[in-house]
């Protein structure tokens, strides 16, 4: 990663403004779609309609993946799993505009390559089980419901972000 | 009380009301057959042009993708016939107002002509090549000593294939959505792009790169320009047209085609040529195979939506 601040005000946007956008993104979704913004929900639906293909007997059985699958909608059919095709293929414009388009990973000098990815595979796992829980990530739960005022929404961001200040102390080697 | 006896032809099973015949055979068929076209066709037209030395990948590497396509293509095309050892039968008529007749004859001449193009070439890829006899070495000359006249047979064969993946579907006129007479130019032009898509992800030539992304970025254009005509001639048609396009604008296919083919296979890996144009890095593969996805994603598409549309209610 280039550490020259004059460079990286290039590559990447000003994060005040970067957060206006995020915004405005967020009140577009709400008129067009009628729902908010989200993530995990879109890896939900590809791990629900994954089950569904391989042991559809299991997913109709379970409890958590029987909520999600019914006749007439494929899981796949929503439209958070169509928002995050859109992330992706923005992002790549985005990138490709900035000129970031090539394949790194970045890390802590002091740490290996191969420890940060395992280390980002662990909290993507943590993450992921903590937002069906929370019913929403920070996109879901946090970002859009907060932009709603609901309740759950702001709990969620201070649960979210208050449980990073604790538990920073004990990762910090990773990053510092 | 009086017995009334009624015969319909209203339920016959897969045939009426759905057509429910074709399955996954088509569309890959057509896919491969349309990319195969495209690819024939850029090889044939730089080639009459004279520009084999600048335009290498698409006169040369690319067109050894065209048999296998093809050969890949007619054993999917073979594995949907019903009667299988009958197909030959195809051969012993020529029937000018039959597309499949149209198809299996520029099959015939295209498929061993592309076939003699490559082998051709073989030397230049593998130095070490040897015939083994006589007469192959005697007809590679041969074929090397006549490329142009060969390029434009190519060219004129590589339409009608192209064309002709389009008019097989067109040609049903009990299917309302396939009943147009767009759709020949809209595969041909969506084959062509396609097989572009190809060319350009072979090729390591910068500058053969940027010419390909030009064609590729007038061939879209168009083809966006033909679907905008199909479906406004479906909207301006009778009631069962009406129904066809509504398949596309609200319908069961409304997501899977303007997200998949019209704004993932079209609109985006336009923008991002366009980009790689004005000079942003941008990796060749990606536009490649949103156009390939997009490509074989339509097929599919419009092989599926034209069985479920109907005249009769």
């Amino acid at each position: 990663m280039n550490s020259n601040n004059s460079d990286r005000s290039k590559l990447y946007f000003n994060p005040y403004f970067g957060g206006v956008m995020l915004g405005l993104i967020l009140l577009a979704t709400f008129y067009i779609s009628g729902r908010g913004l989200g993530a995990s929900g879109a890896a939900k639906s590809t791990v629900v309609a994954a089950v569904d293909r391989v042991a559809p007997e299991h997913a109709e059985e379970s409890a958590y993946y029987s909520k999600f699958i019914s006749d007439d909608n494929h899981p796949m059919n929503n439209w958070l799993v169509f928002e995050v095709i859109g992330v992706l293929a923005g992002a790549f414009l985005m990138g490709g505009l900035a000129g970031r388009l090539k394949f790194k990973t970045e890390h802590n000098p002091k740490i290996s390559t191969r420890r940060r990815l395992i280390f980002a595979a662990l909290g993507g796992v943590f993450f992921g089980l903590g937002s069906q829980i929370a019913r929403g990530c920070t996109s879901g739960a946090a970002l859009s419901g907060a932009a709603v005022l609901s309740l759950g929404g702001f709990i969620t961001m201070l649960a979210i972000f208050g449980s990073a200040y604790l538990f920073a102390y004990f990762f910090r080697k990773l990053w510092i | 009380m009086r017995e009334e006896l009624f015969a319909s032809g209203r339920d016959i099973p897969n045939i009426d009301p759905f057509l429910h015949i074709w399955h996954w055979h088509i569309p890959v068929y057509l896919f491969l057959g349309g990319l195969a076209a495209g690819i024939l066709f850029f090889a044939g037209l730089f080639t009459v042009m004279g520009k084999e030395k600048e335009m290498e990948t698409t006169v040369k590497w690319a067109t050894f993708m065209v048999p296998a396509a093809l050969i890949l293509g007619l054993v999917a095309l073979f594995f949907d016939l019903k009667h299988q050892l009958y197909f030959w039968r195809l051969y012993t008529t020529i029937r000018l107002e039959s597309p499949m007749s149209w198809g299996a004859w520029t099959l015939m001449v295209i498929t061993p002509l592309s076939l003699a193009w490559v082998a051709a070439y073989i030397k230049d890829a593998i130095p070490e090549w040897n015939w083994k006899f006589k007469f192959l070495d005697t007809m590679e000359e041969w074929v090397n000593n006549n490329r142009k006249p060969l390029a434009w047979v190519m060219m004129v064969f590589a339409v009608v294939l192209g064309i002709y993946t389009g008019i097989l579907l067109s040609a049903f006129n009990a299917r309302p959505l396939w009943n147009n007479s767009i759709l020949g130019p809209l595969f041909l032009v969506s084959g062509m792009s396609t097989g572009i898509a190809v060319i350009m992800w072979m090729s390591k030539n910068h500058e053969e790169r940027k010419i390909l992304s030009k064609i590729d970025l007038l061939l879209i254009a168009v083809e966006l320009f033909l679907i905008t005509h199909m479906i406004m001639g479906f909207l301006a048609g009778p009631s069962v047209q009406l129904e066809a396009a509504s398949l596309f604008l609200g319908g069961q296919f409304t997501v899977s085609f303007w997200v998949f083919v019209v704004i993932l296979g079209l609109l985006f890996p336009a923008a991002l040529e366009i980009l790689e144009l004005v000079g942003y890095k941008i990796p060749v593969a990606v536009p490649a195979v949103l156009i390939l996805v997009g490509g074989l994603v339509f097929r599919f598409i419009m092989v599926e939506a034209g069985q479920i549309t109907r005249y009769l209610y």
